[in-house]
């Protein structure tokens, strides 16, 4: 028998991931959104 | 899974073929691929115009002429009175009155139900805008001028339509959480709440005007339409007319507050839901450090109840916020106000979403009461019969608890799908440039997900 009386407690974990995902998601490509727009810019001033 | 001592919450009334947090993640999917989707198809707004098609003018003369008016008034205000008489009179059990199924379940709940499909269905019987007309037509005719009135203030806005929507269910939900049965008030005490509010509406209507009170302060006009926003038919210059769906939503957060009223919707809701729930030992231990403090149980309970719903609504406002200051961050988005006001309308189906998944199947089972014996015994004396309905019961194996959970998570995914549309749409007005409206986009996708994440939280606790 495993010990999994308590578990239920820490089901909303499983809820959070997905909103986990898809903000990790938008952070990641906004940072690199602006990282291209940046080098872009550092490229522009260059020539 | 059965050898695994599950002690707590994990023992479902379902009989699912999956576990419950499954329907999260594919809710979750469905709303990534609407997104894409959306981004890939749609390219130019859709709904800024209603695209109106007038119908008969017969017809339009039958349902909005003088006569349709008066009739539909006068039930409203009939039914109003016969709700207040039987609160007042009645039995004090909450389950055999009429007043407070008709009031919190028939109305509460059917008017958004149905307006939501066919645009705005209490306006004609509003029993105060009825009352206030009939005054202010009688006195026109006595002293031979239309009556005049302040001029209501704008930046008050649908401010007290939110606070009149967290009030009313301050009411039932708190006030008379205690009976343990689909509505816990106490009959006597809805029936005076009714009449205060009565009283508060006509004084505020004699002040600003009927029409000026409806549209912006009366808590049930203001709700009610809000939902009817969303429905396929609209009045405009005496004559019906049928309209884009959704398309009239797009037009209803203009004045200032609206976005309160929709978020105290969803908190509301939301608050409800997870007080048996998910917020349930929180609830607890509130309460506990109340009663500790030397706060009587009673008032230790309803302040608790009192600061959760309170924290719902500060929640849900985060989170609408925070998706609305990622959105500031797309080059070319207008200022924070703006965009506050201009997405506010696309959590319009996220509150209908959450009113169906939370209350559809107490609708279902208390109408049957309302139509049975609450009809034929209004008073719930068991003295009257008035249409023979007095022995039926309610058939709860009408709905099975899988059917309730199948409609339950049909309602919220489709729910945020149209949120995430109205979203897209609106996007698109702001940054006509359909990659920055996407980009504008991922962050009402959070919040969408976030909404529809937590709304199958709360019910699979709620079920367990």
């Amino acid at each position: 028998m495993l010990p999994l009386a308590h578990v239920g407690h820490y089901l909303w974990v499983l809820y959070v991931i997905p909103i986990a995902i898809v903000v990790a998601a938008i952070v990641r490509n906004t940072v690199a959104q602006r990282r291209l727009a940046r080098e872009h810019a550092e490229e522009e001033a260059r020539r | 899974m059965s050898f695994i001592p599950l002690a707590h919450a994990l023992a479902s009334r379902q009989d699912l073929p999956i576990p419950a947090w499954l329907f999260a993640w594919a809710a979750s999917i469905v709303l990534i691929a609407s997104f894409f989707a959306l981004s890939a198809a749609w390219r130019k707004p859709q709904f800024e115009d209603e695209h109106r098609r007038p119908l008969g003018e017969r017809l339009s003369a039958a349902l909005l002429g003088l006569p349709a008016q008066i009739v539909c008034g006068a039930i409203g205000v009939f039914l109003l009175g016969v709700a207040i008489y039987a609160g007042l009179h009645g039995t004090e059990a909450p389950d055999r009155n009429f007043a407070l199924t008709f009031l919190f379940v028939t109305c509460w709940l059917g008017f958004p139900f149905f307006s939501a499909i066919f645009g705005d269905l209490f306006r004609p019987f509003n029993p105060w805008r009825a009352i206030g007309r009939a005054a202010g037509g009688t006195f026109a005719a006595i002293a031979g001028q239309r009556p005049t009135h302040l001029p209501y203030p704008e930046r008050l806005g649908r401010w007290p339509a939110a606070i009149g929507l967290l009030a009313v269910v301050w009411l039932e939900v708190v006030y008379g959480a205690s009976g343990g049965v689909a509505v816990g008030l106490d009959p006597h005490a809805a029936a005076l709440a009714a009449l205060i509010y009565s009283v508060y509406t006509l004084a505020m209507m004699a002040v600003f005007g009927v029409e000026a009170w409806c549209e912006r302060g009366e808590t049930f006009s203001v709700y009610f339409g809000m939902f009817g926003r969303l429905g396929i038919f609209g009045a405009r210059d005496g004559r019906l007319y049928r309209r884009r769906p959704f398309s009239a939503a797009t037009s209803w957060a203009t004045v200032p507050g609206s976005a309160a009223v929709v978020i105290a919707s969803i908190a509301t809701t939301s608050f409800d839901g997870a007080q048996e729930g998910a917020f349930k030992s929180a609830i607890e231990s509130t309460f506990e450090w109340f009663v500790d403090r030397g706060i009587g149980l009673t008032a230790s309970l309803r302040l608790t109840d009192t600061v959760f719903i309170l924290l719902c609504f500060a929640g849900v406002a985060l989170v609408y916020n925070l998706g609305v200051r990622g959105m500031r961050t797309v080059p070319g988005a207008p200022g924070f106000k703006k965009l506050s006001a201009g997405f506010a309308h696309t959590l319009i189906p996220i509150a209908l979403a959450y009113l169906v998944a939370h209350y559809f199947s107490l609708f279902v089972f208390q109408e049957q009461a309302q139509f049975g014996y609450l009809l034929s015994d209004p008073l719930g004396t068991g003295h009257t019969d008035l249409f023979g309905t007095v022995n039926n019961e309610v058939d709860y194996n009408f709905l099975s608890a899988n059917a309730i959970w199948y409609v339950q998570v049909a309602a919220l995914v489709v729910g945020h799908v149209i949120g995430l549309m109205l979203a897209h749409d609106r996007a698109l007005v702001y940054w006509p440039d359909y990659r920055k409206a996407t980009a504008s986009q991922y962050w009402m996708l959070a919040v969408m997900v976030a909404f529809t994440c937590f709304g199958l939280y709360l019910l699979s606790v709620a079920n367990g």
